[in-house]
């Protein structure tokens, strides 16, 4: 991977963290209400992948932080503006911080239900089928949402019409309070792709080189009309499920352990290992990101909120 | 005019929808290469191809959610499903999908997807003989159509496919096989939202909808005999809903039956109550009757479906009654 993908990466994963921090701190200061799901710990897998995409191919995103629209470069403050609820976002008040819309990037939005990806994921690769492009869809999902139905049907429709798209499991361990041994009957959910027979690897999703390679290989497979891949990124979510989350289902032990597997301390000290990052280079990322993020912050708080009777807007076309 | 069936006049309209624009697509159980188990896509593959038609595995909630993010990203899916009974099995992508993606992302897609729904009872039992048009008039972001006759099959279906939102397409298996004159001219449209005239009258006014539309057109030459002239009104689209046609016609009438294939409770004929009650009471000198399906499934048997779908007989009473 190359030097500047390497500190793109690190870049977003930065931003990404301190965003969150922050949004932390909003919430519960009561500034804003916006319901958030940290991805704190996942960044790694969430930046990596969407770095090998193209700006015409697809992305679905999962409910798991805000990694993915820092990477996919849609401008923090719109964000934070559907999170709060005002004007200026990306969705005028409707969906919230689980619904960041951007046409322009082929970001799609996100289905509420969990695995409503699935099969709205398996119809952009039909388009692009259909249209002969060479484009690809990403789809992000938990290790809970693998046991959707939809999961089933649309790998399997994927497979049969090789559609161009790539399924990401991000497998934190955790479905809220549920843990993966007892959700899944598979150790790995990985394995699953053998029921549609189409390649599926587990990665180490704290390591971002390790995602964007399986990431790459995957999209290369798509765009050359070979069809879908499975791919599961381990890692874990090292916040609650929500923030606010009591967190009473996990030992202390076993969230201390991972923060030990934190990819951020971990890829700065291969980064700077191989000569690319030193403290000043890492403090200076630090500051312009907390700077972007104030920046951010300053022009949602100055958005007004959307008129009341804008309510009955946006139905049909 | 040349005379063609309501199925015939499925076909054209999909024919025709998709030799004009090269983004409908069109897919579903058993449609591509044995042309639809009510045979209305034969050749349809062979004229466009495995890309633009497709068989699909049984797997509704993928498929139908795969027409909605197709329609997100540039193209016009035309999705079969084998019954409309399958509506409520795919139900979060027709409703939560389809009706409210682009509300949720605040208008920053369109949804141009048209879902068929062979509809109506045919002996064919609780899971495969059912109009659930009113289970989804009360989602939001989604556009209901069940047409009674070949023409408006035809030109409704046609503006459905041209139309931006998500449409629900219900035609009635029972009407399949009924015939009437068809205009050809590719541009023939039924415009979304606006109720038919089917007979005119001032003595009553009758809504019927999809197959109860020929029911209550003989019911009312029966009543015609005996010197009642009924209003028989189509309402074509469910949602929108053409609300003036009904009122207008009650306000010459003052008294009005429903008649529907669907349950009783919440059904149709329902929503035109609590619509009549805020707009037109003063016009009404009886009170509304509805003919529905009493609230139970629909039974296989010929002799017990008979006694719960509304047939002449129990619109002609219902007519009566009010007449009296």
């Amino acid at each position: 991977m190359d030097r500047n993908l390497k500190l793109l990466i690190y870049r977003n994963m930065i931003v990404s963290r301190r965003l969150e921090e922050r949004i932390a701190e909003l919430i519960k200061a009561g500034q804003v209400g916006g319901f958030m799901h940290p991805g704190v710990g996942q960044e790694a897998l969430q930046c990596a992948a969407i770095a090998g995409l193209r700006p015409d191919d697809y992305l679905l995103y999962a409910h798991r932080g805000v990694a993915y629209w820092v990477a996919r470069g849609i401008p923090l403050e719109k964000v934070l503006c559907d999170l709060a609820g005002r004007e200026g976002g990306t969705n005028r008040g409707k969906g919230g911080v689980m619904r960041v819309v951007y046409p322009e990037l082929g970001v799609l939005g996100e289905s509420g239900t969990l695995g409503g990806c699935f099969p709205i994921a398996t119809g952009a690769g039909l388009s692009i089928k259909v249209k002969g492009g060479d484009q690809a869809v990403l789809v992000f999902f938990g290790d809970g949402t693998s046991n959707r139905g939809t999961f089933h049907e649309s790998l399997n429709l994927c497979a049969v019409r090789k559609l161009p798209v790539v399924f990401l499991c991000e497998n934190n361990g955790w479905a809220v309070s549920m843990p993966t041994e007892r959700s899944t009957a598979v150790r790995d959910i990985a394995d699953r792709a053998k029921g549609y027979a189409i390649p599926g690897v587990v990665v180490d999703g704290n390591d971002p080189e390790k995602v964007f390679d399986a990431v790459g290989e995957a999209l290369k497979r798509a765009r050359s009309g070979a069809g879908p891949s499975l791919i599961e990124a381990k890692t874990y979510r090292l916040w609650g499920h929500w923030i606010g989350d009591p967190d009473t289902y996990r030992s202390r032990e076993e969230v201390e352990k991972q923060w030990r597997r934190d990819p951020i301390p971990a890829f700065e000290a291969r980064l700077a290992g191989e000569g690319l990052l030193n403290d000043a280079m890492r403090d200076e990322i630090d500051r312009e990101a907390r700077a972007k993020i104030d920046r951010a912050i300053e022009f949602m708080q100055k958005q007004s909120f959307p008129p009341p009777e804008s309510a009955l807007e946006d139905l049909f076309a | 005019m040349r005379t063609i069936t309501y199925a015939q006049a499925i076909k054209e309209a999909l024919v025709e929808e998709m030799r004009r624009d090269p983004t409908v697509i069109l897919y579903g159980e058993d449609v591509a290469n044995f042309g639809g188990i009510f045979r209305i896509t034969s050749g349809l593959k062979e004229e466009f191809g495995d890309e633009r038609v497709f068989d699909t595995p049984i797997s509704e909630n993928a498929f139908v959610g795969a027409g909605v993010g197709a329609a997100l990203t540039g193209l016009r899916p035309v999705v079969e499903l084998q019954f409309a009974d399958f509506l409520f099995t795919t139900g979060d992508e027709i409703v939560l999908k389809a009706g409210m993606w682009r509300y949720a992302h605040g208008g920053a897609y369109k949804v141009p997807l048209v879902v068929r729904c062979p509809s109506g009872a045919a002996g064919v039992g609780p899971e495969h003989g059912q109009c659930p048009e009113a289970f989804f008039m009360h989602a939001p972001g989604l556009k209901i159509v069940s047409p009674s006759n070949a023409a408006d099959a035809k030109g409704l279906l046609k503006s459905a496919i041209r139309e931006d939102n998500p449409v629900l397409y219900f035609e009635h298996k029972l009407l399949y096989a009924t015939k009437g004159e068809v205009p050809d001219d590719p541009d023939y449209l039924v415009p979304l939202g606006k109720a038919a005239i089917a007979r005119e009258g001032d003595a009553l006014t009758l809504v019927a909808i999809s197959a109860m539309v020929p029911k209550a057109l003989a019911v009312a030459d029966r009543l015609a005999k005996e010197g009642h002239h009924i209003e028989v009104i189509d309402p074509r689209s469910l949602c929108p809903f053409d609300r003036p046609a009904i009122i207008e016609s009650v306000k010459k009438t003052g008294k009005i039956v429903v008649a529907e294939e669907s349950y009783r409770t919440l059904g149709v004929g329902a929503e035109i109550g609590a619509m009549l009650m805020e707009d037109a009471l003063e016009y009404l000198d009886r009170p509304l009757r509805r003919v529905a399906i009493p609230d139970v499934p629909i039974p296989t048997a010929a002799i017990l479906e008979q006694f719960v779908i509304p047939n002449e007989e129990k619109i002609y009473q219902a007519c009566r009654e009010l007449l009296a």
